[in-house]
């Protein structure tokens, strides 16, 4: 399964809550420049899966590599730090910094990283820019639409340049023409930039734009 | 860290902010005001010594004459004789002294309290020279006498005039009101010490109870190193016995009986309590903060925050804020402080250090130096206070790393 072009490999991957196992035994591969979007009913541990898979949580047992380096082990700032290098979020419910404008949550990743505040706002600008929002830079999340809150969500998932984007139900807030509209920004990014991009969601019809869907059930990965 | 960040999380949660700093500001000036009236009430305990140029007075008690007949001493200022003061005068940590003579004279037509001092030591009733009414102080060496100006008046004593005082006659040079000077070491009549002295060894009366030689004294003035007040009225008590009487800015702070003045104990712990709400208001809010902002934090790890960004973060937010509570708290205890300046303290003069008999006019009444509280707030203890909080909003920063590293990155993926 270990091949040169996998970005992301998960082998034999076990969540247990307690006795509850959430995920059992999952092995899965993904290129980089797929896009690969992972379906299930609710409950059935993607979430879980997804949140294994890029560092942010520990699995029970098994192994997660992400660009070649094996992330279960590593310790939690290790973790963080390697998001900060390699990974982008876009979440169902946006997760915006409610008291920071819109330039500003989409540098947030950068906070930590030694650079110029001018550095930080160009390059936020620039991807806010590309996301249509260029007029809404100093906007407050809370006076923003949902469409424009997923985008400024997506342009901070893109700030420091993943090698993989992870993007859980990121329409599943928005209504449906809205949720084209951001489908579209993504299958653009996969597209025209090669973004490797896992994406979570329970409608098959947004899940078949995607280049594989993989299927699970009861924590199991279907074939 | 970044300030930005801090700034626009303080001020767009507007009421928290302003919470946490009032809470830790009431605080902080309660510690600020408590310490400042402590070291006003010190200060005033000071005053009534500070008068007489000095930080202690030693008297030693005795007995009085069967009969009240020519010059005697008060029962509570006998004898201290030339040896003692030689010895009193090699304490270390003595910087000054003064002597002074108070003898009762009952002359056949009138009773005096007369005071003998020495007219230009500046440690003892010298400040007398600031009270003249009418002609003039005392000259050095020459045998003339002040009285003063209500008891000339009561008595019909005119300036030039001549009095007879335990059978010796001396010119009238001066009247003086006293009643704005002192309130220890005063008496109806002022001469040279050395009058006093010959006086005092003339008088057969006194003699047979309190042995008195030429240059004998009964009343001394003691300046001392400040920190060292204590061990020097020690030693005094040392070499004079037990009974002496020893007034100290320490024995005015007793008599005073205010909480402030009575233990530094009280204040410690006061001060102490006040930090310790203040504490506990700013962790409360602060831990609110944090438990409040759990999906924000969340999501700053999940970008790649490590657990010390988030902590600086939050840590930089505490400090600021401890640092605006310090300021507020300052401006308070300065606002308190003026208003305590009005306030008046009476500070009850023992009767003993102004001794009257109780057959004179207002002998035996309480005696009181009443001045305004002396409340400022020293630059030490405003740097201290700011400090303090600033350290205060630190540690409650720092205790939150706690509750931050238990703020899971994968809670930002459930939706709530
Ligand atoms: N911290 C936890 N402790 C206990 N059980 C948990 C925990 N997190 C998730 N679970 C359980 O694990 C199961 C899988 O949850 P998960 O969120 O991965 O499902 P999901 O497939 O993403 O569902 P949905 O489509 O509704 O988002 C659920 O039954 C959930 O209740
Ligand atoms: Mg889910």
């Amino acid at each position: 399964m270990n091949n040169k072009s996998d970005i992301l490999v998960g082998v034999d991957l076990t969540k247990t809550y307690g006795e509850l196992a959430v995920v059992k035994g999952v092995s899965l591969a993904v290129r980089a420049g797929e896009f690969v979007s992972l379906v299930g009913k609710s409950g059935c541990g993607k979430t879980t899966l997804l949140s294994i898979l890029s560092g942010l949580e520990h699995p029970t047992h098994g192994q997660a590599f992400l660009t070649g380096k094996e992330i279960t082990g590593a310790s939690e700032d290790e973790l963080a730090l390697f998001r900060r290098e390699n990974v982008g979020f876009i979440f169902q419910s946006f997760n915006l910094i409610p008291t920071l404008s819109a330039w500003e949550n989409v540098a947030l990743p950068l906070f930590p990283i030694q650079m110029s505040e001018a550095e930080r706002r160009r390059r936020a600008t620039e991807l806010l820019d590309q996301m249509e929002l260029a007029h809404r830079l100093e906007h407050l999340p809370a006076a923003l639409s949902g469409g424009e809150k997923q985008r400024v969500a997506i342009a901070r998932a893109l700030i420091n340049n993943p090698k993989i984007v992870f993007a859980d139900e990121p329409t599943g807030n928005l209504d449906t023409a809205t949720g084209d509209a951001i489908m579209a920004i993504l299958n653009q990014l996969h597209r025209r930039k090669g973004m490797t991009i896992l994406m979570v969601t329970h409608e098959p019809e947004l899940a078949k734009t995607a280049d594989r869907v993989l299927h699970m059930q009861d924590g199991e990965m279907l074939s | 860290m970044n300030l930005r960040y801090v700034f626009k999380e303080l001020t767009h949660q507007k009421r928290r902010t302003i919470i946490s700093i009032l809470g830790l500001s009431i605080g902080i000036a309660l510690f600020v005001i408590l310490n400042a009236l402590s070291l006003a009430y010190h200060e005033a305990a000071r005053a009534p010594l500070k008068e007489v140029g000095a930080d202690i007075t030693v008297q030693r008690p005795g007995n009085v004459p069967q009969e009240l007949v020519g010059a005697v001493f008060p029962c509570s200022a006998v004898t201290i004789g030339e040896e003692e003061i030689e010895d009193i005068k090699a304490i270390p940590g003595i910087r000054g002294m003064g002597k002074a003579v108070l003898l009762w004279i009952f002359d056949p037509n009138r009773a005096w309290i007369v005071l003998g001092i020495e007219q230009n030591n500046p440690v003892g009733p010298s400040i007398l020279k600031n009270f003249i009414t009418e002609g003039r102080y005392l000259e050095t060496g020459k045998p003339e006498v002040l009285v003063e100006a209500a008891y000339a008046r009561q008595f019909g004593i005119r300036l030039g005039d001549h009095v007879n005082v335990a059978g010796r006659s001396y010119p009238v040079v001066g009247l003086i009101d006293a009643s704005h000077a002192s309130k220890i070491a005063v008496a109806n009549l002022y001469l040279p010490l050395a009058e006093a002295q010959a006086i005092a060894a003339a008088s057969k009366n006194l003699q047979s109870v309190s042995p008195f030689a030429g240059e004998d004294v009964n009343l001394l003035f003691i300046r001392a190193d400040q920190d060292r007040i204590t061990t020097v009225a020690a030693a005094i008590k040392g070499i004079l016995g037990e009974k002496a009487t020893i007034a100290t800015p320490e024995s005015f702070l007793k008599l005073l009986g205010s909480l402030f003045a009575l233990s530094d104990k009280f204040t410690l712990a006061a001060s102490i309590i006040a930090m310790i709400i203040a504490i506990l208001v700013a962790f409360k809010t602060m831990a609110g903060n944090v438990a409040e902002r759990a999906r924000e934090i969340g999501v700053m790890k999940a970008v790649g925050w490590t657990h010390r960004n988030v902590t600086m973060q939050l840590l930089a937010e505490s400090v600021i804020q401890g640092f605006a509570a310090g300021v507020l708290g300052l401006l308070i205890a300065q606002a308190a402080a003026f208003a305590l300046g009005f306030m008046t303290v009476n500070i009850p003069i023992p009767w003993e250090m102004s001794p009257t008999p109780h057959f004179l006019p207002g002998g035996g009444d309480p005696l009181f130096k009443t001045l305004r509280l002396p409340v400022h707030i020293p630059w030490s203890l405003a740097a201290f206070a700011l400090l303090l909080s600033v350290i205060i909003g630190g540690l409650t920063g720092a205790l939150l790393g706690r509750h931050i590293s238990k703020i899971k990155p994968s809670e930002v993926l459930r939706h709530e």
